[in-house]
């Protein structure tokens, strides 16, 4: 008796590790019928993907959006385990960027994701991310100046192409053109705020006042009152000499061109000289601004975004926005140019889940978060339809900076550039006060603006 | 010096005799490094050796011979990346990291080294068993050898994990710099998307050529000379103010001395950043001491002797290099005074009183006891802390560039175009030029002349004040 319930037990126990056997391969099979189906999306995806590409360039969005869903499709269906991902913003963008990526987390609920988010200013993220860039964030905020670094340096990952929106097409171009190099786009737009104009006092300076540099100088000196600008800044001093025509720009080498020293530009150096001679036109940066502005001395400041809220609350009602002035360079007008701004989204190549932080990237930058942006933070959308709406236009900064947008330029330019500029400018503040010549000074800048870089 | 070669003599010497005069087991270590201990039945001793050997076999087969294969050229292949937008991933080719490359090559060709070292040292300890073994001697089990690691050689025992610490934190690193200085690593060669690699030594030669593009040799001059400046008066200003501190608390007629010494105490607890940061705003140009200055016409009284110039509304107190240099010092006494006062009343409170009381009854009066007594003695015990301050004032990170960072700009040109400032230490151009310009390699050179400047300072001064028996002098 014993003999048969031993048996028995055995029997029982073989038919149910039989059954587990089947259990499995039958799951087996299910994974294996499942791979050829996403092979499948990812064959039909590969028919149409000769799109995909130009997809960038923007037209017919449309046609190719099965084929970008099916690459989300299959990103999805290969993504095992949580997707680990790291991203970067700013230390005021922290609270916002938390609320976008729960709405990401959201939106790819199948997907489990670990997310970090670290701080970092968008100004300084190129610092950190160069000192080791495998060991940077997978999705990260920066400012459009250091694009041409961080491409060089293999940073970032060209957008070959766009899945939830259409990134060259719905932002405007200036925006695109700053997140391109050489006609390939590396990041994807997230402001386009990021340049600098001019805000003034409304209560001293009329609307045809500010139209010129001269008739604003003439204004406040009559006012007592002081027009600031961070002339000893190579970022600003470009203002002068572009709109009066000289070049600078960045050699496919890392170093410039600069033609600051042609003929005539010593005319652009007197003109700064005897603006600043009045003492209307004052050397200050950005902090002394704020301290000045905040004091009353100063009526007009060449600034951004960053400092319009400071002088809004100084000059409450006549608190008014304009793009810069023109300046009289040797007996002409000329409209003082700018470097126009963006802050852009940029991915990581070497992030272990690229697909996952081009996915993010475009999330944090479509219309809907670039709204949110705008109304959270005040910060100018790049994204045209967004920027269309009727409270952004409403904000007198960033209709300025649209106005300005005519004038500027996207940054270009090497690392050489800064230090010399920034000397020249300070000694043109001053009123050049060891009487150098004129063009020897500028000799001497564009020298080291221009020295060759191995 | 001569001690020196021989000992290195008869370090080898003492090796080839073990070859020469060893019998089997020692000549088979050669091959199998446990093979001697084995004959001396220290069975463990030979298999943690031969254990040992294998490793390094193995670590030189796939560590150290791939990396020193490319360690002449520092890498060939170029990091290739192809993105798939179909599967939305990347695939990477298999390239050089040419960082990788040095760092991981002097690591290898550091435990080659050891193991050198160690491989000798084994043939010798191996004849040395074999010369016990024939005198008849006790030969040691392994649980004796571990014994007397907590015994007779117990300092072995302390040193190894410091000494590891040295090596992997302090003189790797060196070695990485020093070698980085013979490379063009710099922003356009930045791993792991370009390659670098040797250009023995060009950089040397571009720190001291001064054509006109390229203006380090006159900013390196420059720059050196205001260092040298700085760490004299930085060092000396700071040494006499504290002692002339510490003399006041701790005098007799003083009042209070606990009070007035904590309170400098309180200066020292204050992060020196916050205290520095905030200074450069008092003295900024529309800072609050320039207002205070120009409401009590200081400011005028000062453009009239012509110590400002004309044109400017405010004293250029962190904005002109004089004025910048000369507030530098003095902001510099400011922050160093409490800690040599701190120094200097200890060393006070142990001033020998029989000399000073004899000195009194003999009739010296108050200045030439603290000339001829107290200064000799303070002078004596913190020489060598004194010459520490200097080197650390050439190194002096925290001051200036706090003090002129984002505020100094240079009106120099030629300065300017090396992008360094006239207020700038070695350190703080080296800084700005890694952390700013990525320039690694200019970096590295100047990281090796300030190496060897304040090397060979030390090594003279320290020579000189312990020439002699100063101590007896002193007495």
């Amino acid at each position: 008796m014993k003999k048969k319930v031993l048996a028995t037990l055995l029997a029982t126990s073989m038919v149910a590790a039989t059954l587990a056997g089947c259990g499995n391969s039958g799951s087996e099979a299910g994974g294996d019928t499942s791979a050829p189906a996403a092979d499948n999306s990812a064959d039909t995806a590969a028919d149409t993907q000769t799109e995909a590409p130009a997809d960038a360039s923007g037209d017919s969005a449309a046609a190719d959006s099965t084929a970008s869903d099916d690459a989300v499709a299959t990103l999805i269906a290969n993504t095992t385990g949580p997707v680990a991902l790291t991203v970067w913003a700013s230390e005021e963008d922290q609270e916002l960027t938390t609320t976008l990526l729960d709405n990401f987390k959201a939106q790819y609920s199948d997907v489990e994701f670990d997310i970090t988010l670290g701080s970092e200013s968008e100004s300084t993220a190129k610092d950190t991310i160069l000192t080791d860039v495998e060991a940077a964030a997978d999705v990260f905020a920066f400012a459009d100046d250091q694009i041409n670094e961080l491409v060089k340096a293999g940073a970032l990952q060209e957008v070959v192409a766009d899945y939830t929106y259409d990134v060259a097409g719905e932002n405007v171009a200036g925006s695109v053109e700053a997140a391109s190099i050489d006609g390939k786009l590396y990041a994807y737009p997230m402001t386009a705020d990021n340049g600098y104009f001019m805000f003034y006092d409304a209560s001293v300076f009329t609307e045809d006042d500010v139209q010129s540099l001269e008739k604003m100088i003439e204004v406040a000196k009559a006012a007592d009152k002081k027009i600031a600008m961070d002339i000893a800044n190579g970022w600003y001093l470009y203002s002068f000499f572009q709109g009066a025509g000289y070049e600078l720009s960045l050699n496919e080498d890392g170093s410039n061109t600069c033609t600051w020293n042609a003929d005539g530009a010593t005319d652009v150096a007197q003109a700064i000289m005897d603006a600043c001679e009045t003492g209307v036109l004052v050397q200050m940066t950005d902090e002394q601004q704020a301290t000045a502005i905040a004091e009353g001395t100063v009526a007009a400041a060449v600034n951004g975004t960053w400092r319009a809220e400071t002088a809004e609350e100084a000059w409450g009602e006549n608190y008014a926005a304009a793009k810069l002035p023109t300046i009289n360079v040797g007996g002409k007008d000329c409209q003082m140019s700018s470097y126009s701004g963006c802050k852009l989204i940029g991915v990581n190549p070497h992030s272990a889940n690229v697909g996952w932080a081009m996915l993010l990237a475009e999330y944090l930058t479509n219309e809907e978060s670039q709204v949110a942006r705008f109304e959270a933070r005040g910060l100018g959308p790049s994204n045209i339809a967004a920027s269309e709406s009727e409270a952004v236009q409403a904000n007198p900064a960033i209709a300025a900076l649209g106005e300005q947008a005519a004038y500027a330029t996207p940054q270009r330019v090497g690392n050489n550039f800064w230090a010399p500029a920034e000397t020249l400018g300070q000694i043109l503040a001053s009123g050049n006060p060891d009487g150098t010549d004129l063009q020897t000074l500028l000799d001497t800048a564009v020298e080291g603006i221009t020295a060759p870089v191995e | 010096m001569k001690n020196f070669f021989k000992s290195i003599g008869n370090y080898f010497k003492e090796f080839a005799t073990a070859i020469a005069k060893g019998d089997i087991g020692v000549k088979l270590s050669l091959v199998i490094m446990g093979a001697g201990y084995a004959a001396r039945k220290q069975i463990i001793n030979g298999i943690i050796m031969t254990l040992l050997e294998a490793v390094f076999v193995v670590m030189c087969v796939f560590y150290a011979a791939p990396n020193l294969a490319k360690f002449g050229t520092l890498g060939t292949v170029q990091f290739e990346q192809k993105f798939d937008p179909l599967t939305m991933t990347s695939t990477v080719n298999d390239y050089d990291n040419s960082f990788l490359i040095l760092l991981n090559s002097i690591i290898a060709l550091f435990i080659i080294l050891a193991f050198i070292l160690v491989y000798i040292g084994n043939i010798k300890t191996v004849y040395r068993l074999q010369l016990r073994k024939e005198a008849g001697k006790h030969i040691n089990t392994f649980a004796e050898d571990v014994k007397s690691l907590f015994n007779q050689k117990f300092n072995i025992t302390l040193l190894t994990l410091p000494c590891l610490g040295i090596i992997l934190m302090n003189i790797i690193p060196i070695l990485v710099l020093i070698a980085v200085a013979f490379t063009n690593y710099d922003q356009q060669h930045m791993p792991p998307n370009a390659l670098f690699t040797w250009v023995g030594f060009k950089n040397f030669k571009q720190l001291f050529t001064n054509s006109t593009t390229v203006t380090f040799g006159y900013a390196f001059g420059k720059v050196l000379v205001w260092t040298l400046v700085w760490a004299f008066f930085a060092t000396f200003t700071t040494f006499i103010g504290g002692i002339l501190m510490a003399q006041f608390v701790n005098s007799k007629n003083t009042k209070l001395p606990k009070l007035w010494r904590t309170l400098f105490m309180v200066a020292i607890a204050v992060p020196q950043f916050v205290t520095l940061l905030l200074v450069r705003n008092f003295f900024g140009d529309s800072g609050i001491v320039n207002t205070i200055c120009s409401n009590i016409g200081l400011t005028d009284f000062l453009k009239s002797i012509g110590l400002v110039g004309s044109h400017l509304t405010y004293i250029p107190f962190l904005t002109n290099p004089n004025w910048t240099k000369v507030m530098i010092i003095l902001i510099n006494i400011w922050v160093g005074v409490p800690y040599q006062m701190l120094i200097a009343t200890g060393v006070l409170m142990n001033i020998p009183v029989d000399q000073l009381e004899s000195a009194r009854i003999d009739g010296a009066n108050k200045f030439q006891i603290f000339w001829k007594i107290t200064m000799p003695y303070i002078l004596f015990i913190m020489g060598p802390s004194l010459i520490t301050d200097f080197v650390k004032n050439i190194n002096n990170f925290n001051v200036i560039y706090l003090l002129t960072q984002d505020v100094y700009v240079t009106s120099d040109q030629l300065l300017a175009n090396s992008n360094a400032k006239e207020v700038d230490l070695l350190v703080t151009w080296l800084f700005r030029l890694t952390n700013e310009y990525y320039n690694y390699k200019i970096a590295s050179v100047i990281g090796i002349l300030v190496f060897i400047i304040c090397a060979a300072f030390t090594l003279v001064t320290f020579t000189q004040m312990i020439k002699g028996n100063r101590e007896e002098d002193f007495q």
